[in-house]
């Protein structure tokens, strides 16, 4: 079995680490529980920062946006310490640094790349505050403890999470016949509805109507954040029996008997265990671990694990990892850039993330330079994890991360960035042939290409010989 | 406004299916015309961009993203305040719009619609090229694709040897690029290949580093690249953000503030472009409209029937192209939507066969499958 199995399914190898005798085995074993996080900085509660959103869009909403109407310049002044204040800069870079952590030092990595794909797959693009406060901590609290439940149980949470809820804008949807829509004479917002279906369910495959995308936004009225004059927008999600829309629904040629909030449990339940949803997502997966193209022959394994399963998302997990492994040899597979910045951080030992203690902060300046490098890092390479452009998240394909300018992004980080994250321990050629020769099967050819440089450990010497081997045919496609 | 449904189509109507065209060879199409294609990502409001004027159903429908202070167009169409450039380049004849315009596509998903708006097809996700590209491709204009993003966007994919432009914060040495080059082999690293291919192709003047951020720069930039004789021919910005759910506004909601971008570009090419800005073609793209009726978050909702706004010295004159299908219940699409009488890639089939010197009949048959598309190069551009 190639070495770039733990590529394909991890990180690669960092330098303590060594090939194991049965890789699909050390894969495999590593599924059935949720690794802690290692991070040993701060890791704050959604709830905790949804209350930093809250105080955020107030003050700059209700107060500072009424207080300074006639003076920009005082106003943006102001704008900008109340940023400092609620760690409105500060929280994503803080979430970066949790998860790089994690996925650089987790022993269950093969787990973290199935936490990777959910995150994505259930995508929050960027949208208001999002990305600065809740993306990360959704990632950590709705997807993470559902990934060794059923794929059900992880959209019914997702659905009604307060990050997806506002998002989608379902807290703007009201039944055009519910006690409030009449009243105030507003009706739904079918965007959230659309999605469920579209992009988390069933997909386009189950051939849904405009018809069933509104009789779905019908159920999903009264699914909704609480609202109060404090807390604007951020307070808990509940059903609010006020919105929602009256009367039997029919979604997909079923019928939902008129049963307030007990529909939205109901219909979840039939578009998550949908064949044609266990076939989208099944090939979603084995796209994402073998191949852009995956054929019939790798998804069927899927599909079947999962219908014995019903729906169990350990067991579908071990089914994709056996399938990436037997088609290990004889496919290939383009990392976007963040898997790659991750593979290279833990093969290479880099020094990304920040330590924690210097990742702490204060709430009194601007973040530093060495605080936001991580995230600069990410966004630089094009791939900010969660500031997806859209809520369908980032392209699995080649075809979308292969342009001149985001190769040259990564020639750009191995040869320019990436020396100043090398370990002063680290610089020695040694060390890079030790790690290449850990992770490639051809690093005898590898290291002939940077031979060159073997004397030279200067941060351009680095460059050099990085700038080379990270961007090699077999590091940028397994 | 007082017409309705077909009872006025501005512009000659007796060319609408195709006289013949055949282009001539003179020192005008010598001369290199760039064509450049701004997506608006999200679903672009065209009652927002070019509000009819006087339409008491509108206003009662959208009480609360009425625009006050609108360019007065002709009597039927305003412009919306913040689109001053087209105001401007209207008075000379260099900005026109096409209303109540789509792709043929009625579905209401963003992602399908953007699919859908780049490959010019029938069916999302089937096509893997887009119209441009396949455009330049049967015009065998290669390499002379620009797009200013970091991703190459699927409108330009299909024809090789595209670049795009979106600098890094520092210089990559030549010697790293060629080195890797030479590594690369093996089939299934064709499209890694020819993306090297063009890199090492790169002018001078795109070795640049510089912040990307500044949109300012990328379209100063690509302005200066357009200019250049030997440089690109068509050019492809990415704006996203008019997917306005909420908040939507008139004059300085959140589809004032996306359409403020549209203006700022368009600004800065026709500035830098100087005299090649009179053998250019601005075009928008967008996956669809909004709905007609405000919804409860003072937003709208995905929607039908557009509209294009359009720039450039290649433009025939200023006017609103439009086969006004009228706002009554019944004639909007579902009943909620702006209906779209005009096909849009007619339009862009029509614009690249101006620009690239093709017959639209050739080109509509080697991009568009040879799907039912007039030629409007005759009433829109000139030719």
């Amino acid at each position: 079995m190639s070495l770039n199995f733990y590529r394909r399914v991890a990180f690669g190898l960092s330098p303590n680490e060594k090939p194991d005798k049965d890789p699909l085995n050390w894969a495999i074993n590593q599924l059935d529980i949720i690794p802690d996080f290692l991070w040993p900085g701060t890791i704050p509660t959604e709830k905790d920062l949804r209350k930093k959103y809250g105080e955020w869009v107030y003050g700059d909403r209700e107060v500072l946006r009424k207080k300074f109407k006639n003076d920009k310049h005082a106003y943006r002044k102001a704008k900008d310490e109340l940023r400092i204040k609620t760690g409105e800069r500060y929280f994503e870079l803080n979430e970066h640094a949790i998860r790089h952590f994690q996925t650089k030092y987790s022993k269950q990595p093969v787990f973290e790349r199935f936490w990777l794909f959910w995150g994505n797959h259930f995508a929050i693009s960027e949208k208001d505050f999002l990305a600065e406060f809740s993306t990360g901590p959704y990632q950590r609290e709705i997807i993470r403890p559902n990934m060794v439940k059923t794929f059900e149980e992880m959209v019914q949470s997702v659905t009604t999470s307060w990050c997806m809820i506002h998002h989608l804008d379902n807290s703007e949807s009201f039944g055009p016949n519910s006690k409030k829509g009449m009243e105030w004479g507003e009706t739904i917002n079918e965007n959230h509805a659309r999605e469920l279906l579209e992009l988390h369910t069933v997909s386009p495959n189950a051939g849904y109507t405009q018809e069933d995308v509104i009789q779905l936004a019908y159920i999903m009225t009264g699914w909704a954040h609480k609202w109060d004059r404090k807390n604007l927008e951020t307070g808990d999600i509940w059903f609010d029996q006020e919105m929602h829309q009256k009367g039997d629904k029919i979604v997909l040629g079923v019928k939902y008997k008129n049963d307030a909030k007990r529909e939205l449990a109901k219909v979840i339940h039939d578009l998550a265990t949908h064949p044609i949803c266990i076939k989208f997502v099944s090939t979603k997966l084995c796209r994402h671990f073998i191949t852009d193209e995956p054929t019939d022959e790798m998804i069927n394994p899927v599909i079947e694990a999962w219908n014995k399963s019903n729906g169990n998302l350990i067991e579908i997990h071990k089914e994709v990892i056996t399938q990436a492994y037997k088609y290990n040899e004889i496919t290939h597979k383009f990392h976007p850039p963040e898997i790659w910045l991750m593979q290279l951080s833990r093969m290479f030992d880099l020094n990304i993330p920040l330590s924690f203690e210097k990742m702490n902060y204060t709430f009194k300046s601007k973040p530093n330079n060495r605080q936001r490098q991580l995230s600069w890092i990410l966004r630089e390479i094009g791939h900010s994890p969660y500031r997806a452009k859209q809520p369908n998240g980032w392209s699995d394909l080649e075809v979308d991360w292969v342009s001149p300018e985001l190769l040259l992004r990564r020639f750009w980080f191995a040869s320019v960035e990436l020396p100043m994250l090398v370990k002063s321990e680290n610089r020695s050629h040694d060390f890079i042939l030790a790690c290449l020769k850990n992770n490639f099967e051809d690093h005898a050819n590898m290291a002939s290409l940077i031979d060159n440089f073997r004397f030279g450990t200067s941060d351009y010497d680095l460059g050099q010989k990085y700038g080379v081997v990270c961007n090699l045919p077999g590091v940028l496609k397994i | 406004m007082n017409c309705t449904r077909r009872n006025f189509l501005i512009g000659g109507s007796t060319t609408l299916f195709l006289s013949g065209y055949f282009p001539k060879i003179s020192f005008a199409s010598m001369q290199k015309k760039n064509l450049i294609i701004i997506s608006l990502r999200g679903g672009m409001d065209g009652l927002t961009a070019v509000p009819v004027i006087g339409d008491k159903r509108l206003k009662k429908l959208r009480k609360k993203l009425i625009l006050e202070d609108v360019f007065n167009l002709n009597s039927d169409f305003g412009l919306h305040p913040k689109l001053e450039i087209f105001h401007k380049l209207w008075k000379k004849n260099q900005a026109a719009f096409v209303h109540a315009t789509n792709i043929p596509y009625t579905g209401r998903s963003h992602f399908d619609g953007q699919n859908l708006m780049e490959t010019g097809a029938h069916i999302p996700y089937k096509e893997k090229t887009g119209w441009l590209g396949r455009g330049l491709l049967a015009s065998n204009i290669i390499g002379k694709g620009l797009a200013i993003s970091l991703p190459m966007p699927l409108l330009l994919r299909g024809v090789p040897q595209n670049n795009n432009f979106f600098p890094s914060p520092d210089f990559v040495e030549t010697k790293l690029i060629d080195q890797i080059y030479t590594e690369f082999k093996g089939e299934h690293n064709e499209l890694i290949k020819s993306t090297l291919d063009t890199i090492r192709q790169r002018p001078l003047s795109m070795q640049i580093a510089t912040d990307s951020d500044d949109r300012k720069k990328l379209a100063l930039e690509a302005a200066k690249q357009l200019k250049d004789q030997s440089g690109p021919r068509v050019a492809v910005f990415d704006l996203d953000g008019f997917d306005t759910h909420a908040a939507q506004g008139g004059v300085d909601g959140a589809h004032a503030d996306e359409l403020e971008e549209v203006n700022k570009i368009v600004t800065i090419l026709h500035k830098n472009l100087g005299q090649a800005f009179d053998n250019t073609l601005i075009l928008t793209l967008t996956e669809f409209g909004r709905t007609i009726k405000q919804n409860g978050g003072y937003g709208t909702e995905h929607g039908y029937g557009s509209a294009i706004l359009m720039a450039g010295g290649l433009l025939k004159k200023s006017q609103v192209y439009t086969d006004w299908p009228g706002l009554k219940k019944k004639e909007l699409f579902e009943g909620r939507d702006l209906n779209s009488t005009i096909d849009s890639r007619a339009v862009y089939n029509s614009a690249m066969s101006v620009c690239f010197n093709k017959d639209p009949e050739f080109l509509r048959k080697e991009v568009f499958w040879g799907d039912e598309l007039p030629d409007l190069s005759q009433e829109l551009f000139k030719i």
